[in-house]
């Protein structure tokens, strides 16, 4: 298992490939790449402030009479490099069960890893000590997707909101309040609501009580899993946009892990999509859906219904289901969903590599994708 | 199909439909007065965000409200009969015989200690005198129409057996075993993901053109809509807001819920900074405002929203519940009308929806 490590410095389009007859050199036409968007969207841009580096994720299948003989193992995550620079959003991509999340958990050590490296502004988050790693969780803080699940129903808001400082040494309760009244008030609730509990509040609500306990340490770094999909549509796009806001205000990075691609792309810098365990794709937001280098991409911006009813385009449909993670099939995983799949991507595992301009992509044959087509056989409404 | 051929008009009219839910905190208006029609072989998508009444509304149609919940006023047609006025014997012959119904979550809607095919195979018996075995046959060849691989296989196993996608299949071909007029589905993709969501609007898509099945597609994702529906309802608190074609009400849309939906949602095709904003939340089903139950989050909100706005037909075809005029100016009553007089107002130019 040789993966390439996916760090996508977007100037180095010097050993890339051309890639497909279309966009010739990589760095494509008109598109911003992901340094000049970090740069300005005000970040400082600094290079790598999180480096993931080949990272394993099993979980052990257990059974037998005493249920601990080892009959497997599920590969949630096998094999994934990657980086995020300071000031960007990583979105990651998959559909359920290929390791976003376990990917998420790892990263911010909620899960200890099988095998591989993770460290942040340097320093390995694996190897840090139980006072180091109190310190580094300041740095690192989490948004998780379901608002009903991730609330203790029987804390206040205030308690909720100011466990993080309470924790990290900020023992006058006064202090701590007016902390939290700031930080929900960032959020966009009402200062009042301090002493309620969380089910006195709307999804949309408490998803924002989750966003401020995630900033009251004032962190660098948060991982959002999925942070917008539990919530009605007029709602979800408010979420974005305090994200958004936030991240301009506290110059945060993001690791923004979702199944919706359109939610994704808004938001983020550069994409990885991932499919049972691996990264298959990783590139600038815009490339990715204007010129996709690896068939499973393709076949999921196809599927993404356009709610747009005059657009009409090429249609993808995959065969199947995604096979199971514990046995994942031989070479290339997709192989068995792939509609161009040949004889070489059922032995051999394709790495992940430099397709042109940092853009990165797990194909034999990602210089043979083209494209989605979309067309617009009739302009406006009839 | 016998009924379909005396039957000249619409396949489903539902007009002036009301489900009241009684609960101990007051009566909460689910629907409410909720008109429309679904053509032979139409797609009628319904949508809205939760607790809209878009559930509840197709729930009526199946008369599968159970208290608290009570349908209080209004009329279901399905080719010229009111389901309202059956009794519950003949009801049970509509359900499955001509509209069938599939939900959002498959596993709880499918029976865990049988085998799929048996669960198939008995609603085939239900509703046509069949041996057991030609039942069988007929669920086996359901699986297969619905694309499960190896149907023969699959049909002798259980729920917990088949993935999501496997499941929600299961679940099509067991509503579509009687050949139904109408499929019900609510969202029947929501918990799938888009690729294996791509696989199951592509089975509905294809039954629907051989069987000359009318759909009525119940769902938040306007995407799935603008791929599916030939007419939209977007439901906004209990009531229609808007009713058009599947292009105009995603082309030229006129209530601002409407165009304000529509603005929300990140595009893949294009690329915004920030997303337009629906300010505020749902109002509380049991503390609605006066009048437009849209204005407090509206950004046109004028005086004369405080009373009921009219439900005018903006275009021939296009109805919305809104007092803009159809070119989107105040109305000609003044947009600070109150009282008496911008009720009369509301009547005269509210119309009787088709």
């Amino acid at each position: 298992m040789t993966e390439q490590r996916a760090t996508a410095a977007p100037t180095d389009s010097g050993t890339g490939r051309p890639k497909g007859d279309t966009a010739a050199g990589g760095v494509t036409s008109g598109g911003q790449t992901s340094a000049q968007r970090t740069a300005a969207r005000g970040g400082s841009g600094q290079g790598p402030l999180l480096e993931v580096n080949d990272l394993v994720k099993h979980f052990d299948i257990r059974g037998g009479l005493l249920g601990i003989s080892k009959l497997g193992a599920v590969r949630a995550v096998d094999g994934v490099s990657f980086t995020v620079n300071e000031g960007e959003t990583l979105g990651l991509v998959g559909e359920s069960g290929c390791g976003k999340t376990t990917l998420g958990k790892v990263v911010l050590r909620l899960l200890p890893p099988t095998s591989g490296q993770v460290s942040f502004e340097g320093k390995s988050l694996f190897d840090l000590k139980a006072r180091e790693l109190k310190a580094a969780r300041r740095d690192i803080q989490v948004v998780f997707q379901d608002p009903y699940a991730s609330l203790n129903p029987r804390m206040s808001v205030g308690e909720i909101v100011g466990e993080g400082l309470y924790v990290h040494g900020m023992s006058n309760k006064r202090e701590r309040e007016s902390a939290v009244r700031d930080l929900l008030k960032r959020v966009g609730l009402n200062q009042q609501h301090i002493h309620r509990y969380p089910h006195e509040f709307s999804g949309g609500q408490r998803q924002r009580i989750g966003i401020a306990r995630a900033l009251a340490l004032r962190p660098k770094f948060i991982v959002c899993d999925e942070p917008v999909s539990a919530l009605d549509v007029s709602i979800q796009s408010q979420v974005l946009n305090l994200l958004s806001d936030l991240q301009d205000e506290f110059q945060l990075t993001y690791l923004f892990i979702a199944h919706n691609l359109a939610v994704v792309k808004h938001l983020s810098t550069r994409v990885g999509v991932m499919y049972l365990g691996k990264i298959v794709e990783l590139s600038d937001a815009d490339e990715l859906y204007r010129s996709p280098a690896h068939p499973y991409t393709k076949a999921l911006l196809s599927a993404i219904p356009v709610p747009d009813p005059t657009i009409r385009r090429e249609r993808i449909v995959l065969k199947g289901d995604l096979p199971s993670p514990a046995n994942p099939p031989s070479g290339c995983r997709f192989h068995t969903r792939c509609p161009m799949a040949q004889e070489i991507c059922k032995t051999e595992e394709p790495p992940l590599r430099d397709v042109g301009g940092g853009h990165l992509s797990a194909c034999h044959f990602a210089e043979e994708v083209t494209p989605l087509e979309v067309r617009r056989p009739v302009a406006g409404p009839a | 199909m016998t009924a379909t051929a005396r039957h000249v008009g619409p396949l489903l009219e539902v007009k002036g439909l009301r489900t009241q839910f009684f609960t101990q905190d007051g009566v909460v208006k689910a629907v409410d007065d909720v008109t429309f029609e679904i053509g032979h072989g139409q797609t009628l998508g319904v949508v809205g965000e939760s607790g809209c009444g878009k559930s509840i509304t197709s729930l009526s149609v199946m008369r599968l409200i159970d208290r608290p919940g009570k349908i209080v006023a209004g009329e279901i047609l399905l080719n010229g009969d009111n389901l309202l006025a059956m009794k519950e014997d003949a009801m049970r012959d509509v359900r499955g015989d001509q509209v069938s119904m599939i939900f959002q979550e498959p596993m709880t809607s499918l029976n865990p200690v049988y085998t799929c095919g048996d669960q198939i195979a008995e609603a085939v018996q239900q509703h046509t005198a069949v041996s057991r075995r030609e039942a069988w046959d007929r669920a086996v060849e359901m699986l297969r129409i619905v694309g499960i691989p190896d149907a023969k296989r699959r049909a002798t196993e259980h729920p917990h057996q088949l993935s999501g996608g496997m499941r929600q299949r299961v679940m099509i071909a067991m509503a579509l075993s009687t050949d139904p007029d109408l499929l019900i589905a609510d969202e029947p993709t929501t918990a799938l993901d888009v690729t294996i969501q791509a696989q199951i609007l592509e089975v509905m898509r294809d039954l629907r053109e051989k069987n000359r099945m009318a759909i009525m597609l119940i769902t938040h994702d306007l995407g799935v809509v603008a791929e599916m529906a030939d007419e939209v309802v977007v439901m906004y608190a209990g009531k229609v807001v808007e009713r058009a074609d599947v292009r105009t009400v995603f082309g030229s849309p006129h209530h601002p819920y409407t165009k304000g939906l529509l603005l929300s949602i990140p595009r893949l095709d294009e690329r915004v900074e920030r997303l337009e904003v629906i300010k505020g939340t749902v109002p509380s089903p049991l503390n609605l405002p006066s009048g437009c139950l849209f204005k407090r989050r509206c950004p046109y909100r004028m005086r004369v929203c405080d009373t009921a706005p009219p439900y005018q037909e903006v275009q021939p075809g296009h109805f919305s519940r809104c007092w803009l005029t159809p070119a989107g100016e105040p109305p000609d009553v003044g947009a600070d009308a109150e009282g008496p007089e911008a009720e009369q107002a509301a009547d005269a130019l509210t119309v009787a929806p088709r």
